[in-house]
């Protein structure tokens, strides 16, 4: 009995340790995996959105739900799962906007969303003066931009998916919820559109 | 084959450019990332530290509710509790007040039992009388 008494509280203890030492590790992976995606996971919102604080709203958004909803699933499936959460935020956001647009379009004196108030900090050159190879990488990066929020949003999610992000054909199918075969559509397409547009452009 | 592989190259390419491109990221949007990462591992911390105010408030907040579902029917009926009054127990009331009544008794026990008889059997014989017609129809 009084064994039991004194072994119970630290079983209980040793439990917590436990819980508590697997929270961290899962923390911490997390961390890692989200510090290692972040940087991509904005361009590729920003090549959709083409604004950068929606682009800054929806990778939040798609941390916060991977977090919320899929912390606990291997750490090997929160790549796809991830980008998948990313890219309907994107649909939802390019979706709301198209409505917003509609809308603001039948009040009178209503502004546009390109009426924003500039930051002229922001917008002031950089006194260093450019490099002209620093310039041709900023015109090709301009033009791929360009060209890319021109594909359709399937065809830009495989091509980037695929090729800034370096998922491989079965994890695309996941992140986009389509078959692999699809995939290898949408990527060719998207490829044959942007040598299209840009040319064979020299980096 | 061909293609395949001019596409390749453009597919490197145009990876290159993406790249550069990330490694070009201003330091306020990093900063803004990073801010995100943190909220989103919060998200993350927080329902498990949470998670036992739900389950131990829970005989309190139940307590709270059976009393304010109390309050509402007492108020809404006016204090007084009403009990269902079936069609049984309304002439099981009668009859009781009929039994304390003394002289309505005294007039029963008085009266031509033979009347009350016959009333009893035409109004037996009233409630049996569709039955035979239906069965006879």
């Amino acid at each position: 009995m009084l064994s039991s008494v004194y072994n119970m509280p630290a079983a209980l203890h040793g439990d917590t340790l436990l819980n508590d030492t697997k929270a961290a590790e899962k923390s911490r992976a997390l961390n890692r995996f989200l510090a290692g995606i972040e940087l991509k996971a904005f361009k590729i919102a920003q090549a959709g959105l083409r604004h950068q604080d929606d682009a800054l709203d929806a990778v939040q958004d798609a941390m916060l739900q991977l977090a919320r909803a899929y912390a606990d699933r291997p750490e090997e499936e929160w790549k796809p799962l991830f980008y998948r959460i990313l890219e309907n935020r994107i649909r939802d956001m390019q979706r709301r906007r198209t409505v917003r647009g509609r809308v603001m379009s039948w009040l009178p004196f209503s502004r546009g969303e390109d009426d924003e108030e500039i930051d002229p900090i922001a917008q002031a050159p950089s006194p260093e003066p450019a490099p002209q190879a620093r310039l041709e990488m900023s015109e090709a990066m301009t033009a791929l931009e360009g060209a890319l929020h021109e594909l359709p949003g399937r065809q830009r999610q495989a091509f980037l998916l695929r090729t800034l992000e370096g998922l491989d054909v079965a994890q695309t199918a996941l992140a986009m919820g389509c078959s692999e075969g699809s995939v290898k559509t949408h990527y060719f397409r998207a490829v044959q559109a942007l040598r299209i547009k840009l040319g064979e452009f020299q980096t | 084959m061909r293609a395949d592989t001019e596409h390749t190259v453009f597919a490197e390419r145009a990876q290159r450019v993406l790249e550069e491109s990330v490694s070009h990221i201003d330091a306020h949007t990093r900063s803004r990332l990073n801010q995100a990462r943190q909220a989103a591992l919060a998200a993350v911390e927080q329902p498990q530290r949470a998670a036992w105010r739900p389950m131990k408030l829970m005989p309190v907040t139940g307590a709270l509710a059976a009393f304010a579902v109390a309050v509402l029917l007492v108020f809404q009926h006016g204090g007084q509790v009403k009990t269902p009054v079936t069609e049984g127990s309304a002439n099981s009331l009668e009859v009781l007040d009929l039994l304390a009544d003394d002289e309505a008794m005294s007039l029963m026990e008085d009266s031509d039992r033979s009347f009350y008889e016959w009333a009893a059997d035409e109004s037996d014989g009233a409630a049996a009388a569709p039955d035979s017609a239906s069965a006879s129809g």
